[in-house]
């Protein structure tokens, strides 16, 4: 039984068939890298399992339960176990780290103020931005901001962690720490999506790669396979380029 | 030349130029969230409006800040008695005024609409935020940040457009100054003690709007011009 499971799924922006007839089963403390070329689908893909690209066909079931994206209470379920660092970070630019970080463990999820800013301070701490705490979004670069991001999704102690590049706008030595990070959450057992560019990285950690091309997915492998030897032409072609452009 | 400035005489009008500056507040005032409500509904329509509405609006957005506030006043002074409708002196500069922010304000809260983060809203959907808590705790921060300086502005400019009132016989702070130059003929104090309150009501308007938006609304704005 799988965590996630995808079926026959199509989704579209308008016209855009952006998720063609996605098939895809995610197992419980598993590491799924995502990889492919921009605009293959690989942010919409993650953006609709957590309901803001609404399906318009196929099915998707977690923890054996179907979801309706249409539905509140679904909505607000998987929400509760899916957490997102998105591509843009998003964070809210009107309040400063500590804020973006708390104000939904406190004010959406009504958890003990004190304990989550606890926390809060511990995962900022970890990811190097403890003197940041009162900073507002845009007074710090990229890669802090996308750390911030991180914190956030990660302070909602989800078990399911989309991470859309996460690591594209990071300094080398913070690539690191962050790749560090991620495997600490793997070993506890959290499942975890991972758009990445970082091939070494995907390498690594991932239990499996899912290599997408304009809205399909190609193949899905080891990444041993994907990378060494692939079933696929356009796998091939996508993963010699990227490694030739190293 | 050789015109000797005296205060005396037109100071003993002080009071009553006070009063006068009071109802140029009120018209101001009442303006401008008269202006801030049509223009709300407006922006509304221009943002998510059919084509239509969207149309109109375009139109009398147009037509109001294409002519002078002065043509748009007698218009409806002079030119609806024709069709019956009578306004007194007041209520033709209150309504013409009215209109003329509701163009200018539908633009300036327009731009606040469109200035809204759709990343953040994103952002505020995937960890559960309601439609109320993403307005409260997301966009209207953000907009209020955004449209307090030129929404303030506009208050000021509307307070020194108050004056077209006295052509039409409003008693407000320009029209007691007339009704005190043509009992004293001392042109010189009378108009220049008026741009003194002019100045005064302008100048604490803006110093309390700065304040107000610095620390409420986290505004770029300073206190001190
Ligand atoms: N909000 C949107 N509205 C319309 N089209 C979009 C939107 N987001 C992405 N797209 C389009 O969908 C396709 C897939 O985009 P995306 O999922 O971001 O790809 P990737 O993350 O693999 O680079 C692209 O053609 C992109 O232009
Ligand atoms: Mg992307």
């Amino acid at each position: 039984m799988s965590q996630i499971e995808i079926k026959s799924l199509n989704a579209y922006y308008d016209k855009l068939h952006v998720l063609k007839d996605i098939n895809l089963n995610v197992e419980k403390g598993e590491i799924l890298s995502l990889i492919g070329p921009s605009g293959s689908g690989k942010s919409s893909l993650l953006k609709m399992l957590v309901g803001l690209l609404t399906p318009k066909s196929g099915e998707v079931t977690l923890n054996n339960n179907q979801v309706n994206y249409t539905n509140k209470t679904d909505l607000r379920k998987i929400r509760e176990q899916i957490a997102i660092v998105f591509q843009q970070y998003n964070l809210f630019q009107n309040m400063n780290v500590l804020k973006n970080v708390c104000i939904a463990p406190t004010k959406i999820q009504k958890r003990n103020q004190k304990e989550v800013e606890d926390q809060a301070v511990s995962l900022l701490e970890k990811v190097g931005l403890k003197d940041k705490l009162k900073s507002y979004p845009d007074e710090l670069s990229g890669g802090q901001q996308q750390r911030v991001a991180i914190a956030r999704a990660l302070c909602l102690n989800p078990e399911i962690l989309l991470l859309d590049e996460v690591t594209s706008a990071l300094d080398p030595e913070l690539v690191q720490e962050v790749l560090d990070a991620i495997r600490i959450l793997a070993a506890e057992g959290m499942t975890m999506l991972i758009v990445s560019h970082e091939m070494s990285f995907v390498k690594e950690v991932s239990s499996r790669v899912v290599f997408m091309d304009n809205g399909s997915i190609i193949e899905i492998n080891e990444p041993k396979i994907i990378f060494e030897n692939p079933k696929e032409k356009r796998t091939l072609d996508f993963v010699s380029k990227i490694l030739k452009d190293k | 030349m050789g015109y000797t400035l005296v205060y005396t005489q037109v100071l003993e009008f002080f009071p009553y130029l006070i009063r006068g500056a009071l109802i140029s507040l009120q018209i101001a005032i009442l303006a401008f969230f008269g202006g801030m409500f049509f223009g709300l509904i407006f922006a509304t329509i221009r943002t998510f409006g059919n084509k239509l509405m969207n149309n109109l609006v375009i139109w009398y957005v147009t037509f109001f800040t294409n002519t002078p506030q002065l043509v748009q006043i007698y218009f409806l002074f002079f030119a609806l008695p024709e069709f019956g409708i009578l306004l007194s002196p007041f209520v033709a500069v209150l309504v013409g005024m009215t209109l003329n922010a509701a163009a200018y304000l539908c633009e300036i809260q327009r731009a606040g609409f469109l200035s809204i983060r759709q990343n953040e809203l994103d952002a505020a959907k995937t960890l559960n935020f309601t439609l109320t808590q993403q307005v409260k705790y997301v966009i209207l921060p953000h907009i209020m940040k955004v449209l307090f300086p030129p929404l303030s502005n506009h208050y000021i400019i509307m307070t020194l457009g108050t004056s077209m009132a006295a052509i039409f016989g409003v008693e407000e702070l320009t029209g007691r100054a007339f009704n005190i130059n043509s009992e004293t003929f001392r042109s010189v104090e009378i108009f220049s003690l008026t741009a003194l309150v002019y100045i005064v009501i302008t100048f604490i308007a803006t110093f309390l709007l700065a304040l107000i938006g610095r620390y409420f609304f986290k505004a770029k704005m300073r206190i001190i011009q």
